[in-house]
């Protein structure tokens, strides 16, 4: 061992690990103009979007739909950003043919999942700062109206995107770079079940009963709820969490398998060919 | 102590067996080169001592620990540099060296990241896009990152293939001289013959997936009636 590193497994070294992972993605971020814009640029797209739908609903006097579908807007975009920007972060490792720079180094998977989340987490910060901004400054509407459900709800979605984005990284560890489509597309597959712009109450009844087991349709009642005036509906919170505890487990367990897989089958080493 | 010890590794991928009963040791110090025609099982050697595809049979130790349970002691003392490996080419090359020392937990980066700078005499090129540089540079910057930690084992594929023979000249003579000054072992594979006959001590030919024969360039030569190891190629490669 030479004095010129850290101790591998000291605590030290593992901080340094993982932030060495989210200094170099912030500093693609920097020297990447274009994917700073992609960050924003959808998200207000679909703000604008429903917004002026919000709007024309407002002058039919429909109740509510101000805070219900921009609430819901904004936290979608909690759900979908977080699943989407840690994947994005493992594919552009693939993309820049440099994962097996990564995977030969003493970097370990769980410190890589970190790095990627903390980065991930930043960029879900951003955008949905920007974005409750704009919807204060065009619509007049303040996250604050959440309450103090805000946090929960957040942190509700955040662990559910992740989870969603590990199911993602797994599928191209196991199926290869054609499995990026879902890496993608995973995230809107929860999108009509979890019940975002109306309530789960709309949907048949098969569909209802998956939808009590995905975290997100508690959040998104639960925001209508505390929007109507009601209390904090902090039961559904609690399953929504222990339904995440179970999901991120899961996943993480998904994506130990499918790296053992890749390293077995020799998807590693052509990732980028 | 062996800074790798390989024994009786076994890869196969469906019906193809890959790389077969193969043993290998490498000491400190020692330079040693992996040479056969493409489809011999040399970078699937190479992956399976870095961790990256799992061998169905036999064990690697890398300084002595079994590199399956102590992947990350194993690697933080290893480095590697391909021609078929890149770095993101949106960072500077400042900026992705220092990306790389603290993934290796290098205790002064900044300072590190400056001596490879200016070993590799990239300071001109330190501020700019990996994706402006030629393939030349680009190498450069591959084998900065490669010593950043100062590895006791440098797994190297092909290292000079995207290099003129003037530069690829001055690399090899790079790593001879860093190899000799740190005592760091090294693993290549090449098709540059006499890229071998400068650099290893010890080159082992494969075929099919077998070590078929094993020796200093001179001690090949000899046996096989070659006057230089092009020819031993030649002659291990048609059978």
């Amino acid at each position: 061992m030479t004095t010129l590193t850290l101790p591998p497994l000291s605590l030290a070294a593992r901080r340094t690990r993982v932030l060495g992972v989210v200094r170099r993605d912030f500093a693609a971020l920097r020297r990447s103009p274009i994917r700073m814009f992609e960050i924003l640029f959808w998200p207000t797209v679909e703000l604008v979007l429903w917004g002026f739908v919000t709007l024309f609903l407002q002058a039919q006097k429909v109740p509510f739909v101000v805070s219900f579908l921009l609430g819901a807007v904004l936290l979608w975009q909690v759900l979908q950003k977080a699943s989407n920007e840690i994947s994005i972060a493992f594919l552009e490792d693939i993309w820049s043919r440099n994962l097996l720079n990564v995977q030969v180094s003493p970097l370990s998977s769980v410190e890589y999942l970190v790095g990627l989340v903390l980065f991930s987490l930043g960029k879900v910060a951003f955008a949905v700062a920007v974005m409750a901004a704009l919807a204060l400054g065009l619509y007049g509407f303040g996250v604050t109206s959440l309450g103090v459900g805000m946090v929960p709800f957040m942190g509700v979605l955040l662990v559910l995107g992740w989870s969603l984005g590990l199911v993602g990284i797994a599928a191209v560890l196991r199926f290869g770079e054609n499995a990026q489509v879902i890496a993608w597309s995973l995230v809107f597959v929860v999108q009509p079940l979890a019940g975002i712009f109306y309530p789960v109450s709309v949907l048949p009844a098969p569909l209802q009963a998956v939808s009590w087991f995905l975290p997100a349709s508690h959040v998104f009642e639960g925001m209508r709820t505390v929007m109507a005036g009601g209390a904090l509906p902090w039961d559904r919170l609690a399953w929504a969490a222990a339904l995440n505890v179970g999901y991120l487990a899961g996943t993480l367990g998904l994506f130990a398998w499918a790296l053992r897989y890749a390293r077995k089958h020799g998807k590693l080493s052509r990732f980028g060919d | 102590m062996a800074i790798l010890q390989a024994t009786h590794l076994l890869k196969r991928f469906g019906s193809v067996t890959a790389v077969r009963d193969l043993s290998l040791t490498i000491a400190e110090g020692e330079v040693v080169g992996l040479l056969g025609p493409n489809g011999a099982g040399k970078s699937t050697t190479l992956h399976m001592m870095l961790g990256l595809i799992t061998p169905d049979a036999g064990s690697i130790k890398l300084f002595g620990m079994e590199l399956a349970q102590h992947r990350t002691e194993a690697l933080s003392q290893v480095n590697f540099a391909a021609s078929y490996v890149d770095l993101p080419g949106v960072l500077r090359v400042r900026e992705v060296l220092d990306a790389f020392a603290r993934l290796y937990a290098v205790r002064h980066p900044r300072r590190r990241v400056d001596e490879m700078i200016e070993l590799f005499e990239l300071g001109p090129l330190a501020k700019r896009q990996l994706m402006a540089l030629s393939s030349g540079q680009r190498t450069r910057v591959q084998l900065a990152k490669a010593l950043l930690n100062a590895p006791r084992l440098l797994v190297l594929d092909e290292p000079t293939a995207n290099l003129d023979p003037d530069a690829g000249d001055r690399i090899r003579g790079l790593l001879s001289r860093l190899a000799r000054e740190n005592g760091s072992a090294m693993l290549i594979t090449s098709h540059n013959m006499r890229e071998v006959e400068r650099m290893c001590d010890r080159i082992h030919f494969m075929s099919d997936g077998v070590v078929v024969a094993a020796g200093s360039a001179a001690e090949l030569a000899g046996r096989y009636g070659a006057e230089d190891l092009e020819e031993v190629f030649l002659k291990v490669a048609r059978g």
